[in-house]
């Protein structure tokens, strides 16, 4: 019976070092990625080469994109596509963003269903330099699934953005 | 005696005062290059409004602006490089007693979501004065976006989409202009 007991408690005992070790071995390469270094970040309008993306979404992505990136304050200035004096700024990242898949869903669908009429929008997101060259690409996913209009599938996308910001800069 | 003879007609007048009054649009009113939208939802996109906010939006003078109680927002109609116009819906019963309603007993909420208004998207694009591209987004009535946007147009916005002009009556048979022979 001691024996049992004894047994029990040190494969616990073995199975929780294992997950510390795991915790903080995940936790040592997060901090190990180096974080991009920028004073200013430019933000593009939003493409939409592949899919047909109504000109309300297209806005209210960029809009929302430059709101969210805003709020994280990881930056000195934010500046808007054409904005002449990004260029002159030192340290400027540009934030290109392409969508590749759009599923306009139903408001009224959601609340009738519950499981259906969910919007999905999808985009890449590239960081370059002023050269071009890219520093960091991810692909986000902005998701309304249950309360609120089909638009707002695109602050969620402007609130993942930043997280990407606040991760990497 | 005068007043009698006068009673019928300024009976009659009134009654079709009223009859009239249903056929004027009461929450819009145009003039050449000039428009205005009471009950305009500003969605997102202009400096200084919160998101969602419902106002007035006067299209007049060269510019486009959009109040809200003391809040102003103007953009100047020659800054706007895009107009579009689209059509939407959404719930009739909104905001955060729509919201709760959702929780109301026997799917009741459920029912009423189905009760929905139809709207027009109002959708532009405008540049400041560094050169910033900024997008802002609106719904207003049914049946007021596109007034709207040729209101905006005769003040010197520019569309990728011009307005299709209504139907014209089919063009009559030239008559002969030489005698028969």
């Amino acid at each position: 019976m001691n024996l049992k007991k004894t047994s029990y408690f040190s494969s616990l005992a073995f199975v929780g070092v294992v997950l510390v070790f795991a915790a903080s071995s995940g936790s040592a390469q997060q901090t190990m990625q180096p974080k991009i270094k920028a004073s200013s970040i430019q933000i593009l309008m939003v493409g939409s080469n592949e899919v047909t993306l109504p000109l309300p979404f297209q806005l209210s992505l960029y809009e929302n994109m430059i709101e969210q990136v805003e709020k994280t304050k990881k930056f000195e200035h934010v500046y808007r596509d054409g904005d002449h004096a990004a260029m002159d700024a030192p340290d400027l990242v540009i934030l290109h963003s392409n969508v590749y898949g759009f599923k306009q869903g139903s408001e009224e669908k959601r609340q009738v269903l519950t499981v259906a009429g969910a919007t999905q929008i999808k985009v890449h997101c590239q960081f370059t330099d002023k050269s071009g060259k890219s520093e960091l690409e991810q692909d986000v996913t902005g998701n309304v699934r249950f309360l609120g209009g089909n638009l707002r599938a695109t602050l969620d996308f402007g609130k993942k953005v930043a997280q990407v910001v606040v991760q990497n800069f | 005696m005068i007043l009698r003879r006068a009673l019928p007609i300024l009976l009659a007048a009134g009654a079709v005062l009223i009859g009239v009054g249903p056929l004027a649009s009461p929450s819009f009113a145009q003039d050449q290059g000039t428009s205005t939208v009471p009950g305009t939802k500003q969605v997102i996109g202009l400096a200084g409004m919160k998101h969602n906010a419902t106002g007035t939006l006067t299209i007049a003078n060269g510019n486009l602006e959009f109040t809200k109680g003391k809040k102003k927002a103007d953009v100047p109609a020659t800054s706007i490089t895009e107009v579009l116009t689209g059509a939407d819906t959404q719930r009739t019963i909104g905001g955060t007693i729509g919201t709760l309603t959702m929780f109301a007993p026997y799917g009741s909420g459920r029912f009423l979501s189905l009760f929905r208004t139809k709207i027009d998207t109002f959708s532009i694009t405008y540049v400041d004065t560094a050169g910033g591209v900024h997008g802002a987004v609106f719904s207003m009535p049914e049946g007021t976006a596109t007034p709207a946007k040729i209101a905006l147009l005769a003040q010197g916005a520019k569309t990728s989409v011009p307005v299709e002009p209504g139907p014209t009556p089919p063009p009559s048979a030239p008559k002969p202009q030489g005698r028969k022979p």
